[in-house]
């Protein structure tokens, strides 16, 4: 009898990825940063035994996402996983010092197609064993963060200094820290502002029938300009205002710059939270309310004591979805000249040198993750008991 | 108590209630019956200004309610739904405690009370008091909501099909409990219903709704055996006859019985059983065990051999049963009468089919 063997299919997609990675270059050595350089595969690039540990690691990870799905197997590939993330980090901060021995001051190391496919095979492996450790939290939180922190460390001893993308790094250090800086306050304050704006939006949406269709339209229709094109109708519309109000100007109101980014940033951010403020108050179940009217309590009371606290999941959950978009959109203002890690791809677009793009795309990607976590957070915190999955 | 004059709710097109005229005593359970959409529910909500009649007035203790701050009068009166709205982010010691806390009671009092209402309703307040809804059991969230109903004990209840979203052995244990309530707490009831069954169990007086009128207005002995016209008949049913022994107790029909002690000797009970066919057996404490045929008797060596032993709970009635309990329980044992027991499963008599039939002949013969 044949028996009817289910493999985890995203576990295999990323299995699949990391394997293919063995076959494409890892680093690429070049004689000075913008120029093409010589592409080394794995073995030449970390070595026969790191190559050969990688490559028992990924086995493992096809093995165990062949077979049935079993907890364990969560634990073991998630496990697997994040070895090949630690061992890939360690070895490639090696190989780049050792490689760039002998080679002139101006030579290069940058990082090859194989390592970004294998990050992306790797984080794929452990987005599926996340979900078989639903009920192992220690686990989950080991699989998911243990590479990252290992990476995180391993940059704070310069380790990796070596590594191309880092030598850029530290000719911008400065500068870094100030876009970073930049692209925080970008998000944080359009979030913010669509956020004030946003819920009392949904709300009224919820309470005038007149108020529903336009506010859902506006949003939405918003939500599908291309960003490019929204801060061009800004640049164009807040420089004519400015043209026409000088005082706008000397607050800081300019056609370019701040401004239209925040603006543009605020309106991206309004149609999450207002859809989800509406469909979150919308949700609340009719009998509780009319409950709460016939034993006594005000539009008022009900409103704060019973459909606040109920929609306040999905209110959240709005907000958490508009901050983790604005954290990426944020990257398009640097083109208006508002700044933010943006400017870093912009500028290694226009030079030409890719581990500069890398230097302020990979960044972005970190900080939308520890915004998503942050932002998760605040929605437990925000479900009330009663109504979450703790409440056993 | 509550008084409804020339009662009317528009909307648009259509008349929801129509020029409604009701009067509710102190103390009464009134239910309000019809089919859906007949306006029961509307005339409900407009007690408590959930909704506001187009023209006409209700009185409570003579005051027009239209005087009274609608949430002020929100306050003075039990609301209970069908859907129970319980709110599922509180816990079951918040959701009864919501109006006392609108009406600022002390904490303690507050304590004190829901600890009262949940033991009223039969749950335990030491291992329900901190549970969520979500938690709870249909029947369990339907006593809550009545418990929350309750609460600052107003002296009127307004009732939306309590008892409609639960299983019908529940719903049947709830109406048993609330009746029990209801001798404890004497409140002024209205219920509105579409389970006729429910009506002529709770309520002192139905009034039927049609197309927003009400058309007769009686106790539900009057509505089974006089119903007013064709409409009343049809909605009682053929089966109304049956319907009203639910209404009698089996009380006044209570005859002595045959009975006979297990651990006498056989032949003095032939000697002494007279022309009864059947005997029901008795231990020591009066306690019902089982019965014995006399035909049988003669041949056995005692009566326990004789005896057919049956789950009391099975072959005997309870002492506040109804008569239509009392026939159905004879229809499904194939007995022509039945024994009764009170509280401590002592035997106190038996009811015949004989004397059920001469009750029902008796109604239809004052008609």
């Amino acid at each position: 009898m044949r028996r009817m063997i289910s493999p985890d299919r995203v576990a295999l997609t990323g299995t699949i990825l990391g394997l293919s990675a063995l076959l494409l270059s890892w680093l690429i050595l070049k004689p000075n940063r913008l120029a093409v350089g010589t592409s080394l595969n794995l073995w030449e690039s970390l070595g026969g035994g790191a190559a050969v540990a990688i490559v028992l690691l990924w086995l493992v990870c096809l093995v165990l996402s062949l077979g049935e799905v079993k907890r364990s197997h969560g634990i073991a590939v998630g496990v697997s996983a994040n070895l090949i993330l630690i061992l890939t980090f360690i070895l490639v901060g090696l190989a780049s010092n050792r490689l760039l021995q002998g080679e002139a001051a101006i030579a290069r190391v940058s990082l090859g197609t194989g390592f970004w496919v294998t990050l992306a095979g790797a984080y794929t492996v452990i987005f599926a064993a996340r979900r078989h450790l639903d009920d192992r939290r220690t686990w989950r939180k080991l699989v998911s963060w243990s590479g990252l922190s290992v990476f995180a460390i391993l940059l704070s001893i310069g380790w990796l200094n070596k590594v191309s993308v880092m030598e850029e790094f530290s000719g911008y250090q400065q500068r870094f820290v100030q876009e970073l800086l930049q692209h925080i306050r970008l998000f944080g304050i359009s979030g913010a502002i669509g956020t004030v704006i946003g819920i009392p939006m949904g709300i009224w949406a919820t309470r005038n029938k007149y108020a529903e269709k336009p506010v859902f339209f506006i949003t939405s229709m918003v939500q599908t300009i291309p960003s490019l094109a929204l801060f061009g109708l800004l640049i164009a519309l807040l420089s004519a205002l400015s043209f026409a109000f000088p005082v706008l100007r000397d607050i800081g109101i300019r056609g370019v710059g701040v401004a239209p980014a925040i603006i543009a940033l605020t309106i991206y951010s309004l149609l999450p939270i207002v859809r989800n403020t509406y469909v979150g108050i919308r949700k609340v179940d009719p009998a509780a309310i009319d409950a709460g009217l016939g034993m006594g309590m005000s539009r008022w009371q009900v409103f704060r004591r019973v459909e606040v606290p109920l929609a306040a999941p999905l209110v959240l959950e709005g907000v958490r979805t508009a901050f983790v978009q604005a954290v990426g959109l944020t990257t398009v203002a640097a083109l208006i000249g508002a700044g933010g890690l943006g400017w870093f791809v912009f500028r290694g677009i226009g030079q030409a040198a890719p581990d500069l793009i890398i230097l302020g795309a990979i960044p972005v990607i970190i900080l939308a993750v520890l915004v998503d976590g942050i932002m998760r957070t605040a929605v437990r915190l925000g479900t009330p008991k009663g109504l979450g999955v703790e409440n056993r | 108590m509550i008084r409804l004059h020339q009662i009317t709710r528009r909307y648009e097109e259509t008349i929801a209630v129509n020029g409604l005229s009701l009067e509710i005593e102190k103390g009464q359970i009134c239910v309000l019956i019809g089919r859906s959409g007949c306006g029961k529910t509307t005339t409900l909500r407009m007690i408590n200004r959930l909704i506001e009649p187009t023209s006409g007035r209700i009185f409570i203790d003579g005051r027009d309610t239209a005087s009274i701050d609608a949430e002020k009068l929100r306050l003075s009166i039990g609301y209970a739904i069908q859907s129970v709205g319980l709110f599922p982010h509180m816990t079951v010691f918040d959701n009864i405690a919501v109006v006392p806390q609108l009406l600022h009671w002390e904490k303690k009092r507050i304590a004190r009370r829901v600890e009262e209402l949940l033991e009223l309703v039969g749950l335990k307040p030491a291992e329900y008091a901190r549970k969520y809804p979500s938690k709870l059991s249909g029947g369990e969230a339907q006593r809550i909501g009545v418990a929350r109903a309750l609460a600052a004990d107003p002296p009127i209840m307004l009732m939306d099909e309590p008892f409609g979203a639960v299983d019908p052995l529940t719903r049947e244990r709830l109406q048993a409990q609330f009746i029990h309530i209801q001798q404890e707490v004497k409140k002024t009831i209205l219920l509105v219903t579409h389970d006729l069954d429910e009506a002529i169990r709770l309520s002192d007086r139905i009034a039927i709704m049609e197309s927003g009128r009400l058309v007769q207005y009686d106790s539900p002995e009057v509505m089974l055996s006089r119903p007013r016209n064709k409409f009343v008949r049809d909605f009682v049913g053929a089966d109304r006859a049956l319907k009203r022994l639910s209404r009698i107790g089996i009380k006044n029909f209570i005859k002595p019985a045959a009975t006979v002690n297990v651990n006498r000797p056989v032949k003095q009970v032939i000697a002494s059983a007279g022309s009864y066919r059947w005997l029901w057996v008795v231990d020591d404490n009066q306690r019902l065990i089982g019965w014995v045929d006399r035909s049988t008797l003669a041949q056995s060596a005692s009566i326990k051999e004789a005896m057919d032993e049956g789950d009391t709970g099975e072959i005997s009635l309870s002492d506040s049963a109804t008569l239509r309990e009392a026939l159905s329980r004879m229809l499904g044992l194939g007995f022509k009468c039945i024994p009764v027991i009170d509280d401590g499963q002592r035997l106190v008599g038996e009811v015949a089919l004989g004397d059920i039939e001469a009750a029902t002949t008796e109604e239809e013969d004052r008609q």
